[in-house]
């Protein structure tokens, strides 16, 4: 018989395991799912085995994983990890939620959902980001935190704390950065200054962004205000070439790791219908809450990057006070001090998102990196070009979906994951539309790879 | 294959990670256990990972998050498997469909 669970959580980043925490202690039954082996999410990945070297050189912040971990390894909540959530769908006593599982498709039902399977980076499509050699920042501390690997030398091109931090634990390494290309633009420090009262709520990590940022570029090679890098080599990436100030640099490296931000994974909530909003500070789709994550469908809550981006610390606050509400939902009555402590939590995550407006602002995509041109791949999946794409924007192309219908972009395996923005932004360029009217890429189960095998032999626990 | 890009960081130090055989391309290698496939390959100087069916080019890992699915490889048989999303196992086959780069 199918188990059915007061709570089922997808994702075991910070969000997800302080809302398993906080929901199970209430003794709510709570199920996680999480992909990885290890619970942690990425920003945590990893944190119970990595050692005494790693965590020298991830710093700090990495290691207030480790508290948190063990918090929601003992909380009396069930949890699976290496499980590909593929389908999520409505279900008479509330969803249905179908997970590939050791090669095996295992569905589990609860009347509550929480979406917390966090962000990615937003895609950096510049010439010749397709050739091997060419990695995402997030990949680089991935293959840091999981598999202790270090590049022997590295170019960094683009923008955002991500980048800033992976240098600096990079030159902690001894690691050689060639050059470090800043792509934020220099109006976007102008745009920021309003916003400095608002960083300055946090003046911890206000001091340590500064201290970051000035530090490359003293230490290593810097650029600022980089624009048109282009990644050059034949089968494999052998140079970078980019402009600063009319001026044309290149400079020779196998490898090149790209990041300009991260955006939250939208899919699970639009599988599920939930409603979509342009953000225009954060410049991407975000799935549209009220109170405590709650989305546009009774029942189905996000919390963390999943919805509007804030970083691990915002995440855990979102997860914990999601959870906090689902508790309520089945409390006749909550005391007087748990009413005060969800309203502290969510003061407080109002606040640290206000504070956060000024990294939204302050490293906001480069115009010129959301709307590449000629030969640029943009549907990787596909091999689609930015030319392919702005011919049939021209021709009148009513929004992504057509284009995907005529362009293939889109169509491949990582579903317009690396491509889905782009397009959008290409079609609002040529047409001249804001980007709130070009809808985004419709979502189609599966949300994962799933052969026709698995497929067929569904089994309930 | 070519020199790898990577190396490891507590190489001279005493691991907690013992390593295992695996073969890539039908030869035998020593990897640390518990790295993914993904970073295996990068780890083995082995900088490709697919050729792209539309292109014809070599690929590899962009994102080594499940996200990107450029780190298609083929593991135990099984094809197109997410190479970042798996750990390396002992006795592991893998297959890239790409062949080594030149430098």
């Amino acid at each position: 018989m199918t188990q059915i669970y007061d709570y089922l959580v997808v994702g075991a980043g910070p969000a997800g395991m302080a809302a398993g925490i906080e929901a199970s202690h209430a003794g709510l039954k709570v199920l996680v799912l999480d992909q990885a082996a290890t619970a942690g999410g990425q920003i945590f990945r990893n944190v119970s085995h990595t050692s005494y070297a790693q965590q020298q050189v991830l710093g700090s912040d990495y290691g207030l994983g480790k508290p948190l971990l063990k918090e929601f390894m003992a909380a009396p909540c069930d949890y699976q990890p290496l499980a590909q959530v593929w389908n999520i769908e409505p279900h008479a006593q509330g969803f249905t939620v179908a997970a590939l599982i050791d090669g095996r498709s295992v569905s589990f039902v609860a009347s509550d959902l929480l979406i917390a399977n966090g962000a990615m980076e937003r895609p950096m499509a510049v010439a010749g980001w397709e050739k091997p050699g060419v990695m995402t920042a997030g990949a680089g501390q991935i293959l840091l935190k999981a598999s202790a690997l270090l590049p022997k030398k590295v170019v960094l091109a683009g923008s955002g704390p991500l980048l800033l931090l992976l240098a600096h634990q990079y030159r902690a390494a001894g690691v050689t950065i060639t050059a470090l290309l800043d792509t934020t633009p220099r109006s976007n420090y102008w745009r920021a200054i309003p916003w400095l009262i608002a960083g300055l709520s946090m003046p911890k990590q206000l001091f340590k962004g500064v201290w970051l940022s000035l530090v490359q570029r003293i230490r290593v090679p810097y650029f600022a205000n980089v624009t048109d890098i282009k990644i050059v080599g034949n089968t494999q990436v052998a140079a970078v070439r980019f402009i600063v100030a009319g001026k044309e640099y290149e400079v020779p490296t196998n490898l090149v790791l790209l990041h300009q931000g991260i955006v939250g994974q939208t899919q699970m909530a639009q599988a599920l219908a939930c409603k979509q909003e342009w953000s225009d500070p954060k410049q991407c789709w975000q799935t549209q809450v009220a109170e405590a994550g709650q989305t546009s469908v009774p029942g189905v809550h996000v919390a963390g990057d999943a919805g509007a981006t804030g970083g691990a610390k915002l995440a855990q606050l979102e997860g914990r006070l999601a959870a906090m509400a689902r508790v309520k939902k089945s409390c006749t009555h909550s005391s007087w001090a748990k009413k005060l402590a969800y309203l502290a939590l969510s003061w407080r995550i109002r606040q640290l998102h206000w504070a956060r407006g000024l990294v939204d602002r302050l490293y906001q995509p480069a115009p010129w990196l959301s709307t590449p041109t000629g030969t640029t791949v943009v549907c990787r999946c596909e091999q689609v070009s930015a030319a392919q794409i702005t011919d049939i924007a021209k021709a009148g192309c009513a929004g992504v979906n057509q284009l995907k219908a005529f362009s293939r972009a889109g169509m491949g395996p990582c579903q317009g994951r690396q491509c889905g923005l782009n397009l959008g932004y290409l079609i609002a360029q040529v047409q001249d539309r804001p980007m709130a009217q070009v809808e985004p890429l419709s979502v189609r189960p599966p949300l994962s790879p799933i052969n026709l095998g698995q497929l067929a032999q569904p089994s309930d626990v | 294959m070519t020199a790898s890009l990577f190396s490891r960081l507590d190489q001279h130090q005493p691991s907690n990670l013992d390593s295992c055989s695996i073969r890539l391309n039908g030869i035998e290698h020593q990897v640390p256990m518990s790295m993914s496939v993904a970073a295996a390959l990068l780890y083995l100087g082995q900088r490709a990972t697919r050729t792209h069916p539309v292109s014809g080019q070599p690929r590899a890992a962009l994102c080594h998050m499940g996200v990107c699915f450029e780190c298609l490889v083929t593991i135990d048989g099984q094809q197109n498997q997410r190479g970042c999303m798996r750990s390396v196992t002992a006795n592991m086959s893998i297959i890239t469909t790409s062949q080594s780069l030149s430098e």
